[in-house]
């Protein structure tokens, strides 16, 4: 993605801070995602990425700091309102309707573009089939594996239609295979001109991603710039791999 | 392993695989709309009318049909918000008396017709419903039962003291005057006729949400409400939307109900047990949040009631409210889903027998 500098970020963080009580989850951190971005935040468990997300999708009000969506403030808008502006997201703990079948989970998310029951049911159909559940469309998403839980939260996501997609570790607790194919699925999702912002564990996937990436410990940006670059940051690999170990 | 030299050539087979056109029978969409669920609903009201014509000469069945339809058509009401949208209201007798208040009153004073009646009866009843409802739609599970079960107590207050338009607790008084445009009439099978419309209607309006997105957002908001956000619905908009034409319908139920026994006062229209709490009861033994179920709920309670009632009333009083409650018992310990989903299942295991 060659862009002139001058285009405005689809997505700008301003010195985000969040608390609770005496803990500050998240602490000072300003990024800017560009249209057609793949930007991986890392960072050790209880780091405040999950936190992060939820300031950005409206969850959680930050204490402190702004989110610039196209340039306007979105700060103090409802996660639905951001939503329907464009920020889609997954959740770390997969949150499927249960009492609906797969394909009405990606019903539910598609009707926000497509009010009719026959388009909702088109674009979920074929959201389903690019994660790869198109076989499952008409099971329960209760009944559903690990996987396909997180396959159905990119799904749901991707009905509608968002300008930018938040992804919360959905690659983790799968086996090698599974994160072969969702990480192929955001790359080529990706190529296809989605803009994605993405918590991810595995380094292996973030380093082929091998855009931008963002490394958080305690809340605070810790680094910033090229897969491989902050990947070898000495101050990234302590904290990073010396927690872990911990 | 392919992830570590970042080489997205390596992986395209999978790729391939992810955007390999499928097979035709695959693509067939598990979706039923609004049509598909036609034949199955014209069907169940024709088997209603063929039951209402054959007790069309005994006045005791008709009765207890058109009470039976009635609380059908109210319970159906009732699931699009308790059941659907999962917000297990217990004020929808403050509705019902809404509505049943309203037809009376023009048709009283203004000499309108309670057909015409109904119409102001739904509006108002809907009003009143999105302006309760709107403070304590943030009260999760139990609370929101609670809340809106003390609205009942609040309005029983206000109906006994507000004579001019419930007649207090005398009571009010519809004379019998017959004829179609006062919806009074000499015979019972016209009551059954009348509910079995109300009961095809609310059916209707069932159908007609659960297969559009007014009916996936109130499910979805009945799942979970966080991802219902992330999905871009506005969660309070689509639960005021679900209880508005909820309490719309018990609204035109309630006129329909005052019309039939014309004499009512605020502490019969306004009992938990006898209406607000009832409605839930029937679609939770049919089977919650499904079409059917308050419709199947109702054509069991209602009967096994007023048969207990002539049976065992004059011995032991409360002898019909046992055996609600036995049966609401028995439906929470043995079917999650109601006779519904109890049913549905029973079919899927006669089913494996049936092919072994
Ligand atoms: N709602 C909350 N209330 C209090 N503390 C919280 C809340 N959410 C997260 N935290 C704390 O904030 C820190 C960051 O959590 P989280 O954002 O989930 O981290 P990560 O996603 O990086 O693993 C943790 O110490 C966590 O316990
Ligand atoms: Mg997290």
């Amino acid at each position: 993605m060659t862009e002139p500098l001058q285009t405005q970020p689809l997505l700008s963080v301003r010195g985000l801070s969040k608390r609770f009580g005496g803990l500050v989850a998240v602490n000072d951190v300003s990024f800017d995602v560009q249209q057609g971005d793949l930007v991986s935040i890392i960072g050790p468990n209880g780091a405040g990425k999950t936190t992060l997300f939820n300031l950005l999708t409206g969850q959680l009000a930050p204490s402190a700091g702004h989110v610039l969506f196209e340039g306007k403030g979105i700060g103090t808008l409802s996660p639905d309102r951001r939503a329907r502006l464009g920020l889609g997201r997954t959740f770390q703990i997969s949150q499927p309707l249960v009492s609906l079948s797969v394909i009405e989970n990606a019903m539910v998310g598609a009707f926000l573009h497509h009010p009719g029951l026959a388009a909702a049911a088109r674009r979920a159909d074929e959201v389903l089939h690019l994660v790869g559940l198109s076989d499952r469309a008409g099971v329960r998403a209760g009944t559903l594996t690990l996987s396909e839980r997180r396959r159905l939260e990119v799904a749901r996501a991707l009905a509608t239609d968002p300008r930018i997609v938040l992804l919360d570790e959905v690659m983790a607790g799968l086996n090698p295979t599974e994160v072969v194919e969702i990480a192929d699925l955001v790359e080529r999702l990706n190529r296809e001109g989605y803009t994605f912002l993405v918590i991810e564990h595995n380094l292996k996937v973030v380093r082929r991603f091998s855009r931008r990436v963002i490394v958080i410990e305690r809340g605070a940006k810790l680094a910033e710039g090229s897969a491989d670059d902050v990947l070898r940051d000495p101050r990234v690999v302590e904290a990073y791999i010396g927690r872990k170990r911990a | 392993m392919s992830l570590e030299n970042g080489d997205h050539k390596v992986t395209q087979p999978i790729l391939a695989s992810l955007t390999r056109p499928q097979p035709a029978t695959a693509r067939l969409v598990p979706v039923k709309t609004f049509l598909g669920e036609m034949p199955l609903a014209l069907l169940v009201l024709a088997m209603l009318l063929g039951l209402v014509t054959l007790f069309s000469g005994d006045s005791f069945t008709l009765n207890t049909l058109a009470t039976a339809l009635l609380f059908a058509g109210l319970s159906s009401a009732w699931n699009i918000i308790g059941g659907f949208g999962g917000q297990f209201s217990l004020a929808h007798s403050v509705f019902f008396a809404v509505g049943a208040y309203t037809t009376a009153n023009l048709y009283l004073r203004a000499g309108v017709s309670p057909w015409l009646g109904l119409i102001p009866a739904a509006a108002l009843a809907a009003l009143v419903a999105c302006v309760l409802s709107w403070p304590v739609f943030r009260l999760r599970g139990p609370f929101f039962a609670i809340a809106t079960m003390a609205f009942t107590e609040v309005a029983l207050a206000l109906g006994n003291y507000m004579e001019w338009a419930t007649g207090g607790t005398r009571g009010m008084s519809i004379p019998f005057r017959p004829g179609l445009a006062n919806m009074i009439f000499r015979d019972r099978f016209s009551y059954a006729l009348l509910m079995l419309g109300f009961a095809a209607l609310c059916l209707m309006v069932v159908i007609a949400i659960k297969r559009s997105r007014l009916g996936y957002y109130l499910q979805a908001v009945r799942d979970n409400e966080q991802a219902a956000r992330a999905a871009g619905i506005d969660v309070l908009r689509v639960k005021l939307k679900g209880m508005a034409i909820s309490a719309a319908l018990t609204g035109i139920g309630g006129g329909l109900f005052l019309m039939q026994v014309r004499v009512a006062d605020p502490s019969a229209l306004l009992s938990l047990f006898d209406f607000g709490v009832k409605f839930a009861l029937i679609a939770l033994i049919g089977g919650l949040g499904t079409i059917y179920g308050p419709l199947l709920g109702a054509l069991l309670v209602i009967p096994l009631e007023s048969w207990l009632r002539a049976e065992l009333g004059g011995l032991m009083p409360g002898a019909n409210l046992i055996a609600l409650s036995v049966c609401l018992i028995l439906a929470s310990l043995f079917m999650k889903q109601g006779i519904v989903g109890a049913s549905g299942r029973l079919a899927i295991l006669a089913g494996r027998r049936w092919r072994r």
